[in-house]
């Protein structure tokens, strides 16, 4: 049983612009579409370039758009797809070829929110957390910023200086840790224009998301903390 | 990375939020009765006389006429017109500043002339 795969090939040093190649690649029922990316580099096309690494939806790498929807490679099946698939780079971002896309404008958002436990006390003691506290953010502490939700938002597509929907989610998850005290400096970003404002609560972040952690539902919980700051700054002396 | 400026969005959003509130519980009601149970005879014709309707709005040193120009007219006003200029920035139509004194200006004009008039009747 074969299924045919037209993927999109694109080296910006030498080509004018994208182009669709066939592929005829034979599958079961095990076959992921990373599966069939690694036969045809192995087997019919040595030059095919893309991102991956884990096999296992944990690493985030093989992000590619599967019939113009954004997906993990490795968590996507032939067998889920009638005889034709097109695979091509994620949208919104820059290719570097074929299907490997530029994340960094991504990787600039995610580092403007401070991605990681801000707490100034230095005492020895281990921060406890109840499994309340704990449940607060736990949902939103999975993302594996694989940045399909970057593909999905059409804010994002709009405007790339929007903070961006996995960005979001890692402000709010260390924003809701009891353990964090850093809030304060993360707040300025999502109270700009770029900011949780950009955002029209499309969802399409939430449906495309491998690891079903709600985007929006971040966003949005993002709004409510945001527009609660400003309240507070107008009160506050 | 340098701070952002604060964005002003946070009023719109509320005022947004509270139409859509509106827009849901309010303005279906309204349709109901004032759209087609009344237009279709289904109710008395004494209560929606004008002198009732009237003394209706007056209640409450005339807050009630307020609090139903803002539910019925102004909140829902300041909802849709939030989508609109919400709308124009996706359709990539008009973006900026411009579109947004345009958008949110008329929801202030309209929502004025709801409140004076009401006033003007109670």
């Amino acid at each position: 049983m074969e299924k045919t795969l037209i993927i999109q090939r694109y080296n910006p040093e030498q080509d004018q612009a994208p182009s669709a190649k066939r592929y005829q690649v034979p599958f079961d029922h095990s076959t992921s579409v990373l599966d069939a990316l690694l036969y045809i580099q192995q087997q019919l096309d040595p030059t095919l370039a893309f991102r991956w690494s884990c096999r296992m939806a944990i690493c985030g790498s093989c992000g590619v758009m599967v019939n113009k929807i954004p997906k993990l490679g490795c968590k996507t099946f032939l067998r889920d797809y009638p005889a034709e698939l097109t695979i091509s780079a994620l949208d919104h971002f820059p290719i570097e070829k074929d299907l490997i896309s530029d994340m960094a404008v991504f990787l600039d958002h995610l580092q403007a929110v401070k991605p990681y436990l801000i707490n100034d006390s230095n005492s020895a003691e281990p921060h406890r957390q109840t499994p309340a506290q704990l449940k607060k953010y736990q949902k939103f502490s999975s993302c594996i910023n694989c940045g399909l939700c970057y593909a999905a938002c059409p804010q994002f597509g709009l405007n790339p200086e929007f903070l961006g929907p996995a960005a979001i989610v890692t402000a709010q998850r260390y924003n809701l840790d009891s353990r964090d005290q850093g809030k304060a400096q993360r707040m300025p970003q999502l109270n700009g224009k770029n900011g949780v404002w950009a955002c029209t609560f499309v969802g399409f972040c939430a449906d495309v998301c491998p690891k079903q952690l709600d985007p929006a539902a971040a966003v949005n919980q993002g709004k409510v903390a945001s527009a609660t700051d400003m309240l507070i700054s107008i009160f506050k002396p | 990375m340098n701070q952002p400026k604060r964005s002003d969005e946070p009023i719109w959003w509320a005022l947004f939020s509270a139409g859509g509130v509106c827009f849901a519980m309010v303005i279906p009601g309204l349709v109901l009765t004032l759209g087609l149970l009344y237009p279709l005879g289904l109710l008395p014709e004494a209560a929606f006389s004008y002198s009732r309707v009237q003394q209706l709005l007056q209640s409450f040193w005339g807050l009630a006429g307020l609090a139903f120009a803002g539910a019925a007219i102004c909140l829902p006003l300041f909802h849709a017109m939030h989508r609109v200029h919400h709308g124009l920035h996706d359709l990539k139509l008009a973006q900026g500043r411009l579109a947004k004194i345009f958008c949110y200006g008329l929801a202030n004009l309209l929502s004025a002339v709801a409140i004076v008039y009401s006033g003007i009747i109670a």
